[in-house]
């Protein structure tokens, strides 16, 4: 029981070591010579671009849902006014980073599991070690910038859906203009629920990337080990996201409040 | 065992005295199966060396080690004249850019067309920019292969034995001093087996490069080989041309010829 324990700890530690060096190679590569342009604006494109239809509909939904989730207890309390401002914040707040990170984080950290960890179990990643190409250059680094620029760009969009969905919602039993529903919903966002929200869905893309990455290029050998490491990122991004939200959270409170 | 075999012979076709690869009681350890127990070898100049052995014997690590890919628990460990555990990461690389490295699958980059596969060393490691250059190193490479017209093909659409001739093509584009191969004619149709492996001499003798062969393929080892060592519970227990070994009295060694 014992030794049992004590090794799960020292695998534990293990990968954390690891992970710490893999950091320290990321970071590393970043500033050497001879960034992968071509690469990174092709990531940005699989990761951004590829992602807009799943985030833009996942963003709009949230809106109209929480419209029309919240719309009727307001009514009771004649505080139909108060619809926009509320969807706004809790939107850019807290809903709308957390639930498109989680989504990026099914999508794209699996993705990138199964991509890296494929090339592992087929050698490719060997290859271009011994080739004396650099893997963690050309694989590594453009996925994690990818994903820390274009997660934070997929979530300001999916906001902005969602606040049009919540205008649709409105508009589903009464009738409010929009701009009238927009500017309502913009007066009540301050810049403590802006800046502190978009800071963090860097976070969330760094995290997102750098999982996805880390167990692609650490799977073991075999077929299966692909599937392993693509449900490993989904599994550890989000618990990631979940920590990095929390965290995120406290030290808004800190400096705001 | 035969004693009289298991000496560092030279062979006629060995073309130089010069050692680019000299390993001395290299041992290398998963956890508590130690897979190299004993390993010593040299590999001169324009030397091909097949290595045979049962499978999980441990002939894979042995070639993984040299490229640097693992590291040796203990034991020398020499190429080209540097030892390969002090090297420094970009010491390292330079040395890599002077290896090359057949992996049994190819390994081709699969989401790149082979033009792409055989210009990412160019770029990515030699930094050549000039197009028409990259263009003609590739397109001279591939005539070598014998594949000019799969220029624009994915990995995808190559049978094996192509994907084994444009992994040949991709480490020869950095015109390397020693070449590795991983079982070069796994899987493969007897008919091409038998061209790949007249392909290893052809492209040794155009690029004159010192090789280390793992195979099961006793035709390919025929063909390609100056000189056959026989792995055997994590040591080279013989060391011989294939005539040497084919008729040597031990059992172990002979069955690899039967």
């Amino acid at each position: 029981m014992a030794s049992a324990l004590t090794s799960s700890i020292n695998r534990y530690m293990e990968t954390v070591g690891d992970q710490v060096l893999f950091t320290g190679r990321f970071a590393r590569n970043i500033f050497r010579g001879g960034f992968e342009w071509g690469e990174f604006i092709r990531q940005c494109f699989i990761v951004g671009y590829l992602s807009v239809g799943l985030v833009g509909i996942t963003g709009f939904i949230i809106g109209l849902v929480m419209t029309l989730q919240t719309q009727p207890t307001l009514k009771d309390f004649g505080a139909e006014s108060y619809v926009p401002g509320m969807v706004s914040i809790s939107i850019i707040r807290e809903i709308g980073p957390v639930i498109i990170a989680l989504i990026c984080a099914g999508k794209i950290a699996s993705s990138i599991g199964a991509e890296l960890g494929s090339m592992k179990v087929t050698e490719q990643i060997d290859a271009m070690e011994v080739s004396a190409a650099n893997p963690v250059q050309y694989l590594v680094v453009t996925r994690i910038l990818a994903c820390t620029i274009m997660v934070p760009l997929l979530t300001i969009m999916a906001d902005g859906l969602a606040m049009l969905g919540g205008w649709v919602g409105v508009n589903i039993q009464d009738h409010v203009s929009a701009t009238l529903f927009f500017k309502k919903s913009f007066k009540a966002l301050e810049f403590s629920d802006v800046v502190p929200s978009v800071i963090k869905t860097f976070f969330f893309g760094y995290a997102i990337g750098f999982v996805g990455c880390y167990k692609g290029y650490h799977s073991a050998r075999g077929t299966e080990s692909v599937g392993k490491a693509a449900n490993s990122a989904v599994v550890s991004a989000s618990l990631w996201i979940i920590l990095i939200d929390a965290i995120a959270v406290q030290i808004t409170n800190l400096i705001y409040y | 065992m035969d004693d009289t075999l298991v000496q560092d012979k030279k062979t006629p076709a060995a073309t130089d005295d010069e050692v680019v690869i000299r390993i001395e009681h290299l041992k290398k350890s998963f956890g508590d199966n130690e897979v190299l127990k004993d390993i010593n070898l040299e590999l001169h100049k324009g030397e091909n060396i097949v290595v045979l052995g049962r499978s999980g014997q441990g002939k894979s690590v042995t070639i993984q080690c040299i490229a640097g890919l693992l590291e040796p628990d203990e034991g020398l460990l020499e190429v080209l004249g540097k030892e390969v555990k002090a090297l420094s990461p970009d010491e390292l690389r330079e040395l890599r850019m002077k290896i090359g490295f057949l992996f049994q699958s190819g390994a081709l980059y699969d989401s790149m067309t082979v033009r792409e596969n055989l210009a990412f060393p160019l770029t990515r490691v030699l930094k050549m920019k000039d197009e028409a250059e990259i263009e003609k190193r590739v397109k001279e490479v591939l005539e070598s292969v014998g594949l000019e017209d799969a220029i624009d093909k994915l990995p995808s659409d190559l049978s094996g034995g192509m994907r084994k001739r444009v992994g040949l093509a991709r480490t020869l584009i950095l015109r390397p001093e020693i070449m590795l191969y991983d079982e070069p004619t796994t899987g493969l149709d007897p008919i091409t087996s038998r061209e790949i492996s007249e392909l290893i001499i052809k492209l040794q003798e155009k690029y004159e490069t010192s090789s280390i062969i793992i195979t099961h393929d006793m035709n390919c080892a025929r063909i390609v080989a100056d000189r056959i060592v026989v792995m055997n519970d994590g040591e080279y227990i013989a060391t011989g041309t294939y005539d040497e070994l084919a008729n040597s009295p031990d059992d172990l060694i002979n069955n690899f010829f039967k």
